[in-house]
This record gives structure tokens, C-alpha cells and sequence, in this order.
């Protein structure tokens, strides 16, 4: 019976506030929602088209082309595409036509490969026109070293923890009389410590 | 129906707060009446959650475009099939799939546990109750799928383009089973830690939803990867993007966790860890939820933007808050019960295994999160992209792989010298012989020559374990080499289903190894023009256009091009590879083209054609070969069936004895029967 009005009184109360609800909802003169906001883009991320900036360096005197196709498309691999997918220029521009950054960074890269630059130079005219933020991984220098090191650090500090404590534990284990084995959650014990590892020792030959 | 789902969204959220505080005061009180309401509550919270995710599936299959979010998601000419996935496809949805997951999951664990674990079940059902209730209330308050338009527009949006693809029926629905399984094992942990009662009883309990947790993260993520590479058309599988790191977190402490626990079952150690690790997991699975639909952290998802970041924020940090304040205080009662006996024992190596898995764990996590920590401290912005993650991951997986031939090679307790040369020469071998030939036929890559050497050395050290259980079976029983083999994994499903899922993890990182010798080609082709290129392998292929061709389908206006394909000479049929423009029921365009890819898969490499542009008759094409992409997917299923294997119930009278039988003299077995 109590659990019968209970449950009324919770229908009655949650209707309550599903038109309290609404009630403030129309009292704030929400506006109401139109269908969620995008930018249209077939791809789950909103395109910025917009992002592409001249990258541009006066050819050098009597300038060849400096890199192969293979060298070029290895520079634009270390380069971001700006246009919000997270791919570098070369991924980006060869996997969505949509994308018009990528095209045109790459445009500049031609360029700068036709004006002589070498590979570090064109990637640095990138770097000054975007910011740090054009490269697909953080220079390594200054403040970058952090992300590079620290996961390594925390694996030596974490196995120097690991080492202390195995340590502490085999003392324990020294001072302290062998515990017995079990199988299994909940499983009673077979025997001492000393007999487990004679029978352990045993099974083990049979191997 | 739908008006029933929108109100029983509302009543479960009453019924969720009931259910935690009853079942907390029932727990603290010792009073058996409020645990058994508290324990209906969630009964009825989970009914009231499947009526209202019922009434969104009604909305959604009836194309009920007055609700913003079937409107946001579907149009009326979508297939079925993906009008039926739209329920996870979007922020609000998603999050109410979430909240129906648990709910069933929460019913479950707490009805089996109801009786077996009397003491944490009121605990644990108030945890899962509180965890329902900060769900079901984002999805009340600020992501409701049942919020109205003003007016009822013709027709729906649509879905995204790429998510049209049957990954999207499977992949999501996996990776949250995966998620959202953790939060079991977090509620009974929070249930051991507040009745101090940390003994087998919950271990148990929490290794079954680990496991399952495990499975469904590894399912889950494999198909992410199969998504990614046929439809995102970038030619791989892999980006560190921070939603795919966010599954990647809880699936390694996940795995650290399976693995310590094992210690904690022989031996009663590394209780303090385990805890920790079980908890951990759940947390990593709320953080990355967190950074990926809070904004705050850059990703090509789209729950990039929502409003949804301080409500996960808020419950994080007190979901830590609480975990910290049970842990600290509970220390004494997580002390270890046995001591190590060796440095060199399977207990160790599981150790150095856990602080490698974690390691990872927290390199991927700092990768994630240092594009913000730069800017915060140095105000410039930075990109933290596969390069990055894979100087500092690549070493660490291969410490991994060598140890996951190493840890269950060697004996527990304490491993004799003996022991270790006779375990460990003929993998060794194995894998060193395997090495020195892929030198010798010209492999130079430093990163892959390791991989493969390693993979050789696991490999190895798995089918020694398989050879010698089957051995004994065969020479104790007499079995034929099929039933000694079934029976082996069937009488020790956790050792042999183990081994299985590290084959998988053997086969996963020999299929890594292959992307470095990835080539990529970027070619424009008129109709009948030819093409001719060489594989990593050495193999020639030749590529004549076919032209571009136009057509218009269902919902969509389709660019392809057509690629006859030859391999040494021998022909190898059409290929064709797609743009795809989709429309609404009138004809309009809805987003922008997207790519469907010609993929011509082998056992050892992937054609994979994309068509990235066309210009006037020329189609602007990247050809790519892919070495050993296919074994990335039966990696990842030969993971999921040794996972299935080490989860499937065993009946108890089986569970104690190895998978084979050694004979012992009378007097060893006079000593295994002693008391």
C-alpha cells in the first residue's frame, strides 16, 4: 500500500516538474531550439575553411626544386592541416575534397619546395605563420621536453615504487611465517607454504 | 509512447535518488525493509528507463520531427537501420543509452548479488542508484532528447554521412557496454571499502564485471579501428584522437587490473593496488568522457561542444573525492596477507606488467591533456598527434609485448634457475631466430624488426604452454590432438583463454609493425589512362581509370571512379571508389561529400583507393598499400574469444584442478590432502 502511494505520488511529482519545468523554460523566453547547430560538414567536426594563411618565402638565388615528391609528402606529414581534423596536410588533402586548408597549404608547400627550402625551413615558414600549432607533435625544446620525458619518468619513478615495495614485502615475507596457497577465491588451504611448494615443485617436473 | 518515455525519464530520476538513499540509510541503519525498497527502487528505475528510451526509439522509427533531437539526427529517408542507431549517434542520446546500459546492468548485479552478497549489496545498490541519478539527471536538465521544437519542420537533418555505416549499429553500442561496466566493479570496491569487508566475495564479483567491462572495450575498440579505416578514407586506423585515447585509458587499467588480481587470489597481495586499479578504471572511464564532450580538449568527435563538461567534472571530482577519503581510511584493512618471496616470481612480473600497463595509461593520458597544460603554461598553443604518441608509446608497447611472454613463463613464489633456462631457451631461440632472418631478408626498421622478434619470442612461449598441456592430456588420457586441445581450454579456462587473448595481443602488435612499411601514392588519372606501381613487398600493380561515373541512390548522389586492377599481370577485378553527396527527401544536399573507399584486403596487405577529388575528367586518386591491416581485426577478434573463454562460467567442480593431471607418488598425495 505504501509503495502504491509512493509511486502516485512520484508520477504526480515528476509530472509536476516536467511542467515546471516547461513553465520556466517559457517564463525565461527561451528561444526556442531549432535543430542542433552545425556547420554542415560531413565530417564530426566543425570545418573551419576559413584557417588557410599564405605561407611565403622569396625563392633562393638560382633555386631548384629541394625535396623528391616522397621527401615532400614526408615534410607535409610533420604539418598540421588547420582546418579542425587533426590530420596533417598530406592525409588531409588526399582523403576530403571538402577541405580547402589543406589544398592551399599545400599549394605553399609546393612552393616553397620549387623556391629551394630545405625540409627544416619550409617547416619553420610554417611555424611562423601558424604558430607552434602547425607542427603534428610539439618541438622538442623548453617546456615541450615535459611532454616528452615525463611519461618516462613516471615509468622510472613508478618502478622504483614497484622495486621498494617488492623489497618490503620480501622482508616481510622473511620475518613473518609463509602464508598458505589457495587456488581460488574463497578456496580453503591445501597445506603449509613448505608442503604447497614441495607439491608445486613436484607438478612442476611433470611439466 | 513517447509522451510515456519523456514522463518516465522524470519519474526514474525520482526513483534512482530513492533507490540510493534508501539503500544507503537501509545499509548504515542494518534495516532490511529500506534494502529491499532501495533494491526495488532500481528495479523500478531501470523499467522507467527502458519505457523512455522505448519512447525515444518510437519517436525516432516514427519520424517524429517535432523533437529537436530526431529532427538533429534522422531524416525520413534514412535507412532503418540508422534510424534505429540514431539513438546513440547523438550528445543527448547517447547519454540516455548510457543510462539505460547501467540501469540493466545495475538490476542485474544487484539481483544476483542480492543474496550472495548480502552485506555490499545495500552499499553497492546506493553507488549504482547515485551514479544513475547524475545520468539520468544531465539527460533531464541538459541533454533531453525529448526537447520540442516550435514548430514540426518537413523533414529531419539527417545523420552524418560517416556515420552511416554498419559500424554504427555495433561499434558505440560496444564501447559503452565497455564504459559503462566499470561502474560495477567501482560500486562493489566503494561497498568492500565502506563495510571493510575486502575479501574474496566482492574480488569475485568485481573480476566477472571486469571481465566483462574488458571484453566489450576490446570489442568495441577494435570495431572503432575497422570504422575509421573504411570509412574515414585516411588510410588508417589509429589517430590519438582524445575520444579514441578516452577508450584506450579505462581498457589498460582495466587490463592491469585482470591481472593483479590474479596475485591477490594466490596469494592475497597488492590488495591497496587492486582497489586502487579497480577504481582508477572506473574514473578514467568518467575523465575521458569528461574531456571529450566538455570542449575543452580539441577532437574530430562532435560531443566536442556540449553543455554537459562541468556536470561530468563535478561528478568526477567527487566520485575521486569519495574514492580517496574510503581508500585512505581503510588502509589498515588492505594490508597485504602474504609476503614476496622473490624478485624473480610470476607475482613480480605481473607487477612490472601492471607498471607497464599503467605507464601507458598515463603517457597517453598526458599526451591527451598537455595541449592544455602548454597553453596554460606557456599561453601558446600546440598539436600532440600520432608522432608524439608513438616516441613515447611505441617503446613502451614493445616492453609490454616482451612481458607478456615473460609473466607467465615464470613460476610463482619463486622462480629457480633451472626453472627460468628451461622455460625460457626455446622462445628465446624462437624469437631470436625470427629476428635474424627478417634481418637477413633485408628488414631494417628498427621499430618492426623488434616487434617481430618479440612477437616470435611470445609467440613462442604461448605454444610451448599449449604444446606441453596437450602433451600431458594426450599422454595421460590418450586423447586425440582436437579433444586434448578442447579439453585443455575447457578444464582451465582462465590460463588457456589468457593465452589465447595474448596471441591476440602477439597478432595485434605483428600487425602494428606492418604500417611501416605503409606506402602511399598520389596519382590524377583520365579515363583510360594507366598507372603503375610497386608494393612494399615488391609486387607490381597496374591501374587503368575507368572514368568517372555519376548515379543517385536512396538518399544520396554518388561521384565514383572505377580502378581495373592487376597484380604481377594476374587481374584482380574492379575496384571503385566512392564521393558521396547525401539529400533530404527533397532532393536538397545535406552536409558536405563525404568518401566510401575501395579497400582490396589480403592477408598480407591492404589496397586501399581513395577517391579525394575530381577535376573536370581527372580523378584525383591516393592508392595506398597497407601491410597486415586485416590481421589488426583478427587480432582483435582472437582477443575478444580468449576473453569469452576466460569469462564463461566453469562448473565447480572443475575449477580446481589444472588443465592436465600430474601424478603424484602416494605421499605427495597424502600431503596435498593435509588440512
Amino acid at each position: 500500500m505504501r509503495r502504491r502511494e509512493f509511486l502516485v505520488r512520484a508520477v504526480a511529482g515528476s509530472g509536476t516538474l516536467l511542467l515546471g519545468a516547461r513553465a520556466l523554460s517559457a517564463q525565461e523566453g527561451t528561444p526556442a531550439p531549432g535543430p542542433e547547430q552545425s556547420s554542415g560538414s560531413s565530417n564530426l567536426f566543425d570545418m573551419n575553411q576559413g584557417a588557410a594563411k599564405r605561407v611565403v618565402r622569396p625563392p633562393k638565388a638560382g633555386a631548384r626544386a629541394s625535396l623528391t615528391d616522397d621527401e615532400r609528402d614526408a615534410v607535409e606529414h610533420k604539418i598540421r592541416c588547420q582546418c579542425g581534423c587533426t590530420l596533417d596536410v598530406y592525409v588531409c588533402r588526399t582523403t576530403d575534397f571538402s577541405c580547402q586548408v589543406s589544398p592551399a597549404m599545400h599549394r605553399d608547400v609546393v612552393a616553397l619546395v620549387e623556391g629551394g627550402h630545405s625540409a627544416q625551413e619550409i617547416i619553420d615558414a610554417f611555424v611562423d605563420t601558424y604558430g607552434e600549432v602547425a607542427l603534428m607533435a610539439p618541438k622538442r625544446e623548453g617546456f615541450n621536453w615535459a611532454g616528452y620525458l615525463v611519461p618516462f619518468g613516471a615509468l622510472a619513478a613508478g618502478g622504483a615504487a614497484v622495486v621498494t615495495v617488492l623489497r618490503r614485502m620480501q622482508q616481510r615475507a622473511d620475518k613473518v611465517a609463509a602464508p598458505v596457497l589457495v587456488t581460488g577465491v574463497g578456496a580453503k588451504p591445501l597445506g603449509t607454504a613448505d608442503e604447497l611448494a614441495r607439491l608445486d615443485a613436484a607438478i612442476r617436473r611433470d611439466d | 509512447m513517447i509522451l510515456v518515455g519523456e514522463l518516465s525519464l522524470w519519474v526514474a530520476l525520482l526513483m534512482a535518488a530513492w533507490a540510493g538513499v534508501t539503500s544507503y540509510a537501509g545499509g548504515a541503519l542494518g534495516r532490511e525493509d529500506l534494502v529491499t525498497s532501495g533494491r526495488r527502487g532500481l528495479y523500478a528505475t531501470t523499467a522507467m528507463i527502458v519505457l523512455a528510451s522505448l519512447g525515444l526509439w518510437t519517436a525516432l522509427l516514427t519520424h517524429d520531427f517535432s523533437l529537436k533531437y530526431v529532427a538533429s539526427n534522422t531524416s525520413a529517408n534514412m535507412p532503418k537501420v540508422y534510424v534505429f542507431a540514431a539513438f546513440w549517434g547523438g550528445q543527448a542520446g547517447s547519454l540516455l543509452f548510457w543510462a539505460l546500459i547501467l540501469s540493466l546492468y545495475s538490476a542485474l548485479a544487484i539481483w544476483s548479488a542480492r543474496t550472495k552478497a548480502r552485506d555490499l549489496a545495500p552499499w553497492a545498490c546506493g553507488t549504482l542508484a547515485m551514479i544513475l541519478v547524475f545520468f539520468i539527471a544531465v539527460v533531464c536538465f541538459k541533454a533531453n532528447p525529448y526537447d520540442r521544437l516550435s514548430f514540426v519542420p518537413a523533414d529531419g537533418r539527417g545523420m552524418n554521412p560517416q556515420l552511416q555505416n554498419p559500424g554504427m549499429a555495433i561499434h558505440p553500442p560496444n564501447l559503452y557496454l565497455g564504459y559503462v561496466a566499470t561502474s560495477i566493479p567501482f560500486a562493489f570496491a566503494i561497498a568492500a571499502l565502506v563495510t571493510r569487508r575486502l575479501d574474496a566475495e566482492w574480488l569475485g564479483i568485481v573480476r566477472r564485471w571486469s571481465l566483462l567491462s574488458w571484453f566489450f572495450l576490446t570489442i568495441g575498440i577494435t570495431l572503432g579501428m575497422w570504422w575509421a579505416y573504411v570509412e574515414l578514407g585516411w588510410s588508417g586506423y589509429w589517430a590519438w584522437d582524445p575520444v579514441e585515447n578516452a577508450s584506450l585509458l579505462p581498457w589498460l587499467t582495466g587490463t592491469a587490473f585482470l591481472h593483479s588480481i590474479m596475485i591477490q587470489e594466490k596469494r592475497g597481495m597488492l590488495r591497496k593496488w587492486n582497489v586502487t586499479l579497480v577504481v582508477t578504471t572506473f574514473l578514467l572511464a568518467i575523465f575521458g568522457t569528461f574531456i571529450t564532450r566538455s570542449g575543452i580538449i580539441e577532437s574530430v568527435h562532435s560531443f566536442a561542444q556540449s553543455p554537459v563538461g562541468t556536470w561530468f567534472a563535478t561528478f568526477f571530482l567527487l566520485a575521486t573525492a569519495t574514492t580517496i577519503y574510503f581508500v585512505s581510511t581503510r588502509l589498515k584493512d588492505l594490508e597485504a596477507k602474504a609476503g614476496l618471496e622473490s624478485m624473480v616470481s610470476r607475482e613480480a612480473a605481473f607487477l612490472y606488467n601492471n607498471l607497464v600497463l599503467v605507464g601507458i595509461a598515463f603517457s597517453v593520458l598526458w599526451g591527451t591533456l598537455f595541449p592544455m597544460l602548454s597553453e596554460w603554461v606557456r599561453g601558446t598553443k600546440i598539436t600532440v598527434g600520432p608522432p608524439f604518441f608513438n616516441t613515447v608509446n611505441v617503446p613502451l608497447g614493445l616492453l609490454l609485448l616482451a612481458l607478456t611472454g615473460v609473466g607467465p613463463l615464470i613460476a610463482w613464489r619463486k622462480a629457480s634457475t633451472s626453472n627460468l633456462k628451461r622455460q625460457f631457451a626455446f622462445p628465446f631461440a624462437a624469437g631470436l631466430t625470427l629476428g635474424v632472418v627478417l634481418f637477413a631478408l633485408g628488414m631494417r626498421d628498427t621499430y618492426a624488426l623488434v616487434a617481430y622478434t618479440l612477437a616470435g619470442f611470445v609467440a613462442a612461449t604461448i605454444g610451448q604452454e599449449f604444446q606441453k598441456g596437450i602433451s600431458a592430456r594426450r599422454n595421460i588420457h590418450g586423447e586425440a590432438l582436437p579433444v586434448a586441445t578442447v579439453r585443455l581450454i575447457a578444464r582451465n579456462r582462465r590460463r588457456y583463454g589468457g593465452y589465447i587473448v595474448h596471441a591476440g595481443i602477439v597478432v595485434l602488435f605483428s600487425a602494428f609493425a606492418g604500417l611501416a612499411f605503409k606506402r602511399d601514392h598520389d596519382v590524377q588519372m583520365r579515363a583510360g589512362e594507366a598507372k603503375e606501381l610497386v608494393d612494399p613487398l615488391g609486387h607490381h600493380w597496374r591501374f587503368v581509370s575507368q572514368g568517372v561515373s555519376t548515379s543517385e541512390t536512396l538518399n544520396r548522389f554518388v561521384t565514383a571512379v572505377g580502378l581495373e586492377v592487376w597484380r604481377d599481370g594476374v587481374p584482380q577485378g574492379l575496384i571503385t571508389s566512392e564521393k558521396r553527396q547525401y539529400l533530404d527527401s527533397n532532393k536538397n544536399p545535406l552536409f558536405e561529400p563525404s568518401t566510401e573507399v575501395g579497400i582490396r584486403s589480403s592477408a598480407k596487405m591492404d589496397l586501399y583507393i581513395v577517391l579525394a577529388g575530381v577535376r573536370g575528367e581527372t580523378a584525383e586518386l591516393r592508392i595506398s598499400f597497407n601491410p597486415l591491416v586485416i590481421w589488426v581485426w583478427i587480432g582483435g577478434i582472437i582477443m575478444a574469444m580468449g576473453g569469452l573463454i576466460v569469462m564463461w562460467p566453469q562448473a565447480e567442480r572443475r575449477r580446481a584442478p589444472s588443465g592436465y593431471v600430474a601424478t603424484l607418488e602416494p605421499a605427495k598425495r597424502e600431503l596435498a590432502a593435509t588440512p
